[in-house]
């Protein structure tokens, strides 16, 4: 998976790590967006946020939850999760 | 979200039916939000808002109750939060913004009925909205012929406590409005056990005047020809004011300010120099509506205002802190809610004025005028509208659409001509 569209996604299983690790990386300055986990990944965890992360930084947060002993699930790649002019509201 | 599922069930929600509409939402917020590059840092907030939409906040209101505290709903931007914040009550919003609860509604209302009311009856009815489940009481008003006649229905299933809002402005209605206030006030004493003083309703005053006035400093960011924030964002930030506690939303509303003020004087703007600026004004867009400024925000603009309740309607005017007695505060209170500008009143010239005033402050350069199906009011005042805005020189483009996504694509044919008509 290579796309431009390549998103990784970081599971919790409880928003308050997410948000723990969200502060850890905004602290180390490491783009990052807090997203509802996307549905195809939402039944392996129980917390609905995920922190979402382009593939330019996702070593950068792999080092940062290895420097922190940052809680979460898991690390997940999905490829075409973002099309702006797909027009398909809640 | 299974962490919330026991919560939900408490509740007596539709768990299966919920699910479909959680099905849906990580799409939407991905399409919409997570598409912009340059985002402020600081709508972090908003963005873990909505991405446990039904879990926190409802989590919060399940806690307070424990605590003894009552849940108002409410549906419109007439009824005072200061009251129920003076009997230590807590306000939620409750619009529906998704087509997901339309077919619900439809049961029971008219399909020529707007899809914000019927949207609004299907979330009850379908069990599938947290915040239609925890409310209390709901707080309804006569604004409109659909929403009086909705209130009928929910007013079966939950209490219900209707305003009787003048459809005039005279010195009278004032009055009347204040004496509606009062009323309102006892009806809010008698339901939390909690009295109201002038001490706590001024109290009160003073909290959703901060709130006003932190909305305000987002919004007057907006104004900034380098522009901080997209119409999406400022959108979203203002649509889960409804449902906030009020001071924290003014905490974060005036850390989003502090940033986008930042921003403004490093010369960092989310669009391209040149970008052609629009104010959209009409019916509400309630959360999570986003279609309309997702649309036009990829069609090459970027909209920096929005003349209606889910926009400035919100916080501009704020209630004079001043007055002393409980009835100078009610008649004060008044007084800045009959200055809301809504499409109920006759005449209603006012709002053609803060149109007029707001394209010059957020240097417009077209206005959309842009109304759901079915709702009678905005659709005929849109000749008043667009014939002022011809008057002095505005690009105007008059639309209606629903919660739907089957005329996205004409809705862009018809905003992207637009937007190309004003370059």
């Amino acid at each position: 998976m290579s796309g431009q569209d390549l998103r990784y996604y970081i599971l919790f299983e409880d928003y308050t790590h997410g948000m723990a690790l969200h502060e850890l990386m905004l602290a180390d300055g490491i783009p990052h967006r807090i997203v509802p986990a996307p549905r195809s990944l939402q039944g392996e965890v129980s917390c609905g946020m995920a922190l979402m992360v382009k593939p330019c930084d996702i070593e950068a947060a792999r080092a940062c939850i290895e420097r922190h002993r940052a809680a979460h699930h898991s690390i997940a790649a999905l490829e075409g999760q973002i099309r702006p002019r797909r027009d398909r509201y809640c | 979200m299974a962490d919330y599922v026991q919560m939900w069930k408490d509740l007596g929600m539709d768990i299966e039916a919920h699910d479909l509409l959680c099905q849906v939402l990580p799409t939407a917020v991905g399409d919409v939000f997570m598409s912009q590059e340059n985002r402020p840092t600081a709508m972090d907030f908003w963005d873990m808002v909505i991405a446990e939409v039904h879990g926190i906040r409802p989590a919060e209101l399940l806690e307070a109750q424990k605590q003894g505290r009552k849940v108002f709903g409410t549906f419109c931007v007439f009824v005072p939060d200061e009251v129920v914040i003076a009997a230590d009550g807590i306000v939620t919003g409750l619009c529906g913004g998704s087509q997901f609860w339309v077919p619900a509604g439809e049961t029971v209302l008219p399909r020529s009925t707007c899809p914000l009311i019927k949207a609004s009856v299907g979330a009850r009815l379908s069990k599938t909205c947290p915040f239609f489940r925890i409310a209390d009481m709901y707080v309804g008003e006569t604004t409109c012929d659909g929403k009086k006649k909705a209130y009928e229905i929910l007013g079966r299933e939950v209490p219900m406590h209707i305003m009787d809002l003048p459809q005039m402005k005279r010195p009278k209605d004032i009055v009347k409005w204040k004496e509606e206030i009062a009323e309102f006030a006892k009806v809010v004493e008698e339901f939390t056990g909690n009295e109201i003083t002038a001490e706590k309703l001024g109290n009160a005053i003073r909290i959703v005047n901060e709130k006003r006035k932190a909305l305000k400093r987002v919004y007057d960011a907006r104004k900034s020809e380098c522009l901080p924030i997209s119409g999406r964002d400022a959108l979203l930030m203002i649509q889960i004011s409804f449902f906030d506690d009020p001071e924290r939303c003014a905490k974060m509303c005036n850390r989003l300010a502090d940033e986008l003020e930042q921003r403004i004087r490093d010369g960092v703007s989310v669009v391209p120099e040149g970008t052609k600026r629009i104010l959209v004004t009409g019916t509400p867009l309630a959360v999570p509506n986003w279609k309309l400024h997702n649309i036009i925000e990829t069609s090459g603009a970027a909209v920096v205002c929005e003349e209606m309740c889910t926009g400035t309607r919100y916080f501009e005017n704020l209630v004079d802190e001043t007055a002393v007695t409980l009835d100078e505060q009610f008649m004060a209170l008044s007084e800045r809610y009959m200055k809301n500008n809504c499409a109920c009143f006759t005449p209603n010239t006012g709002r053609i004025d803060d149109i007029l005033r707001l394209v010059k402050e957020y240097k417009v350069d077209g206005v959309i005028d842009c109304s759901l199906k079915f709702c009678c009011l905005y659709d005929t005042e849109k000749y008043n509208v667009s014939r002022a805005l011809k008057e002095a020189g505005v690009p105007v483009l008059s639309l209606e659409t629903d919660y739907t996504d089957t005329d996205a694509e004409q809705l862009r044919t018809r905003i992207g001509a637009f937007i190309e008509m004003l370059q």
